[in-house]
């Protein structure tokens, strides 16, 4: 019998935890500001990475992602008001976040071609206008968490936590059966089904385990922000950036993922900083989406790869032709 | 009622205006190599899609181990033990050709999950010779393994009906007798061989029966020395013109 090759697992997630323990002792050398960076860091690698589980894996892009973002901030700030300690209300967001994954999913996973992607953009604006239009989420002007919730030692740290157990859970479902099963329905989903493979159902777990994720990030984002509205959670350029971190690392990887977003915080932090560049980051993203497609469609994981590749090879192969 | 393991009953199936399979029964005995022939267009390749669920069939009824799996879908029919290969090789081309094979343990009949599915997935590879290519990507195989890797993902789902589609085309003389040798020995193993093929000596030589399709409908049925000499194949196969100069 074969033993898996442990590189696979366990150097990669022996690193994602050595990470883990410098980011918790952190705080102990970095100021608050580095540290909020840290934090909006981790937050979109949470995202990407969870986007990508099942956009990434199983080749499924979702543009709705804002909606389980939102269930989430949105289940945590109403439970939290209700005198609920904040921490508590995580795993019913989570839940709520999957359950209305599998709503969205079940009509439409069955349908081949673009009917998912389309459904989501249509779904995530639904939930917007309606978020916006009841009494109960306090309606276009959100709501506020009740005094006493902020602490942002702990949301951090939660938040870093997230992040790591999102990357480890990628790493993991990569070489899992699931993995497998994902990335057959992504490559050639009769083959799959030919196999027995059902393509529906493994399109509903990842789903689900991705929008319970976001949704989770959607809680933490209430209590660190304190205030949330239909225009901060629900946002569909929070879904495109969604979309566009895990494509411009490398859509499919674990890495890849985790790079798109740090350079996307990383330039989103830098540009809200220059008044002037203020409201220029999505034209960046654009021009990044476009340079990815045009030259590397495997995202900047690919390039490097690539190159590995191309340094292997003989010196006059190397030479690229003109 | 037969004891056969797999019954097809008038299966009759039409894509619009054109009868892909009209009326064709058959019966599969448990161990059996079964042959199916015809001409291109003759729709072989449709009845092996409705035997596994990856076509519904217009109307008739498929039967296997006594149960109706018609209108299963097809992960249903292959977890019942029904599988198939594709005529056009369809590999996951960016896994390798042991992630390949891993997802046919993981899932069909047996759903094997770590060493009892890596142990069946050597076993697997040993059997079809892959073993030596199982680190490299699928995309990278010649067509004569990667129809190997068809067979090997099907055998991996543990079935006890395998349905081959073609697994012979393309390949040269020495890999025919090497698949030859595999299917025989599969067959000894206790599995039941449906075949389609173009190789007319190989499906003779390999065959206990043979079933002969042409535009959609059964013309013969029976051993290989009874079917190939009955005039309706032969005309089939060589046209009435060959025939009538071949009698003068």
């Amino acid at each position: 019998m074969t033993i898996r090759p442990p590189s696979r697992i366990v150097r990669p997630a022996a690193t994602v935890v050595a990470a883990l323990v410098l980011l918790l002792l952190a705080p102990r050398w970095l100021d608050r500001g580095t540290l909020n960076d840290l934090w909006s860091i981790a937050f979109a690698i949470v995202l990407a990475s969870a986007w990508n589980i099942l956009g990434g894996f199983a080749g499924q892009i979702s543009i709705g992602y804002s909606a389980f973002l939102g269930i989430g901030a949105y289940t945590t700030a109403l439970l939290s008001l209700k005198g609920i300690g904040p921490y508590w209300t995580l795993p019913l967001g989570a839940l709520l976040g999957a359950a209305f994954s599998y709503v969205v999913g079940l009509p439409t996973f069955r349908l081949r071609g673009p009917y998912f992607t389309i459904a989501t953009i249509g779904v995530s604006e639904a939930i917007r206008v309606y978020a916006a239009g009841v009494s109960y989420t306090g309606g276009s002007s959100g709501l506020r968490m009740p005094p006493g919730t902020f602490d942002f030692g702990r949301d951090y740290a939660a938040m870093m936590i997230l992040a790591a157990a999102v990357v480890l859970l990628s790493i993991w479902i990569r070489s899992s059966a699931l993995g497998k099963a994902l990335s057959a329905v992504r490559q050639d989903i009769d083959a799959a089904e030919a196999l027995g493979v059902q393509s529906t159902r493994v399109k509903l777990i990842a789903h689900a385990l991705s929008a319970g994720i976001v949704a989770l990030a959607g809680g933490l984002f209430a209590i660190n922000f304190q205030y949330i509205s239909p225009g901060s959670v629900f946002d569909f350029r929070l879904s495109l950036s969604i979309v566009l971190m895990p494509i411009v690392g490398g859509i499919g990887t674990v890495a890849g993922p985790i790079l798109g977003a740090i350079i996307f915080s990383y330039l989103q932090i830098k540009l809200l900083s220059t008044p002037a560049l203020r409201d220029s980051y999505l034209f960046l993203y654009g021009g990044l989406l476009m340079l990815v497609m045009l030259f590397e469609p495997r995202g900047l994981v690919g390039a490097w790869q690539r190159l590995q590749g191309l340094m292997r090879l003989p010196m006059r192969r190397a030479v690229p032709r003109v | 009622m037969s004891d056969a393991l797999l019954i097809a009953s008038s299966i009759t199936k039409s894509f619009g205006g054109l009868l892909a399979l009209n009326g064709v029964s058959f019966e599969v005995e448990a161990g059996q190599i079964f042959g199916v022939i015809g001409p291109n267009g003759a729709g072989k390749t449709t009845l092996f899609s409705c035997l596994v669920g990856a076509a519904r069939p217009t109307s008739g009824e498929i039967r296997f181990l006594g149960d109706r799996i018609d209108g299963l879908p097809n992960w249903a029919v292959v977890s019942r033990g029904v599988v198939r290969t594709h005529q056009i090789v369809r590999p996951f081309r960016q896994m390798t050709v042991r992630e390949n094979v891993s997802v046919g343990a993981h899932f069909g009949v047996g759903r094997r999950r770590g060493a009892e599915a890596a142990w069946r997935v050597d076993s697997i590879l040993e059997k079809t010779g892959l073993a030596g290519r199982a680190e490299s990507l699928a995309g990278t195989l010649s067509i004569g393994e990667s129809k190997r890797l068809e067979i090997a993902r099907a055998l991996a789902t543990e079935p006890s009906v395998l349905c081959l589609d073609e697994v012979m085309g393309g390949l040269n003389p020495s890999e025919i007798q090497g698949a030859m040798t595999l299917i025989r020995s599969l067959r000894d193993s206790g599995l039941t061989v449906l075949l389609i093929e173009h190789h007319v000596h190989a499906v003779v030589g390999l065959s206990d029966r043979i079933l002969v399709l042409n535009f959609g409908e059964k013309i013969a049925e029976g051993n290989p020395g009874v079917v190939m000499s009955d005039p309706a194949v032969m005309s089939a196969y060589l046209g009435e013109d060959e025939l009538a100069g071949a009698a003068s």
